[in-house]
């Protein structure tokens, strides 16, 4: 366990490290607390518990409904959905831990807005599984490096998906198979992780795997900016995503020509 | 069965248990750990078993490898034999739409991978049919 050499909120740090419970709000989301510990987050980025579990069928929708209007007085909804025989202990936490993650990751991320703290504001779903502020650091940490890491290309994080034509013999998994036949040209990586009832972090890393691999497009980058910050790292060979429009006829009469001299 | 944490527990009751933990394999995020990792650091294991079992879950050689009706993902177990120890990874099924396995990490002398096999398939249906 290393400890995050910056931090991305020091407000978080210190309500922390004073065992604060309340709500922390942020432009792109809330991070709930209780005794400084994380036990729920939200961010209009990501999917809720709700869509995770309606999506696929777990719930109706009917049942997590009935839970919210039963138990979200005492903030117990989640302790309601087990004691009332709709999901088992797994499941919830499984479930939970991943949607508090992914809306963590969007709700810390960079923002110049402000960042206000209500003290005693807790959130009506309840404690599941509390996890450290700093554990929740570190892994949003570890997302940006890994996003960057898989294809460094922000751009396709927000812009609707287009699909590319695979390679001759190039082969998707299936999650990621379900992913581009949901890519009608429109829909972004957030539209796509509510249709298909998964986090939005998880959604936008295999986007990114999928444009480093060629089968989605990257959009160009907007405007230069005046400060570049860190160099990008090299290209793999043959990808241009900064092209707009390569001329795909010229590539194949190349490709056509280098292979009638093999 | 209870949680995740009682889970990991009744995993590192498994004999020759060295650590033990359950890991998103699309993020490579731990959502729970127990015991030691070979490296000193679970979270740089969950991401390193994490791209291991993605591909083992994703690549054709494995999936479709024939129409088995079943209702289990199309891969169950991954096993790694390392001279000193056994790496035991399943994945866990769940009915809605998720990326998780349970990791267990053996002793190569006193662990036995049999056992150690049928025991974490108990415990990933368990963990999430209860």
């Amino acid at each position: 366990m290393t400890a995050v050499a910056t931090p991305v909120s020091p407000m978080l740090v210190r309500l922390a490290a004073e065992r604060a419970t309340g709500a922390l709000l942020r432009d792109h989301g809330t991070l709930y607390l209780v005794d400084g510990r994380v036990v729920h987050a939200e961010s209009p980025a990501a999917p809720g518990v709700d869509v995770l579990l309606t999506t696929g069928g777990r719930l109706p929708r009917e049942g997590w409904d009935e839970a919210v209007d039963r138990a979200g007085a005492h903030r117990a909804v989640g302790r309601f959905l087990v004691d009332s025989g709709r999901l088992h202990d797994g499941e919830l936490e499984i479930c939970h831990l991943g949607a508090v993650f992914d809306a963590a990751f969007f709700a810390l991320s960079p923002t110049s807005g402000p960042t206000r703290f209500r003290y005693g504001v807790g959130h009506w779903f309840g404690t599941v599984r509390p996890v450290s502020a700093e554990a929740v650091e570190r892994e949003t940490v570890r997302r940006r490096e890994l996003l960057d890491a898989v294809w460094p290309y922000a751009t396709v994080d927000s812009a609707p998906v287009v699909p590319r034509p695979a390679a001759p013999g190039q082969t998707v998994g299936a999650r990621q198979r379900a992913l581009l036949a949901a890519a009608d040209g429109e829909r972004t990586p957030a539209d796509l992780a509510r249709l298909l009832g998964r986090p939005a972090f998880h959604t936008l890393l295999d986007v990114r795997r999928l444009a480093a691999a060629g089968l989605v497009e990257t959009p160009p980058e907007p405007d230069p900016q005046p400060d570049p910050g860190p160099v990008p790292p090299p290209q793999p060979l043959l990808a241009a995503p900064q092209v707009a429009d390569p001329d795909i006829a010229l590539l194949r009469r190349l490709r056509d020509a280098l292979e009638a001299h093999l | 069965m209870p949680g995740i944490d009682e889970c990991l527990l009744e995993a590192m009751a498994v004999p020759g248990a060295r650590g033990a933990s359950l890991v998103d394999w699309t993020s490579g995020l731990a959502l729970g750990t127990a015991g030691d990792s070979p490296v000193g650091d679970h979270e740089t294991t969950a991401a390193e078993t994490a791209e291991l079992a993605r591909s083992a879950a994703e690549f054709d050689s494995f999936v479709a490898e024939g129409d088995i009706p079943s209702d289990g993902p199309p891969v169950e177990d991954l096993i790694v034999t390392t001279r000193a120890g056994y790496h035991v990874i399943r994945f866990v099924e769940t009915s809605f739409d998720s990326s998780v396995f349970l990791h267990l990490w053996l002793d190569r002398d006193t662990g036995n991978l049999a056992l150690a096999r049928i025991r974490l398939r108990d415990l990933a249906e368990r963990l999430v049919l209860g």
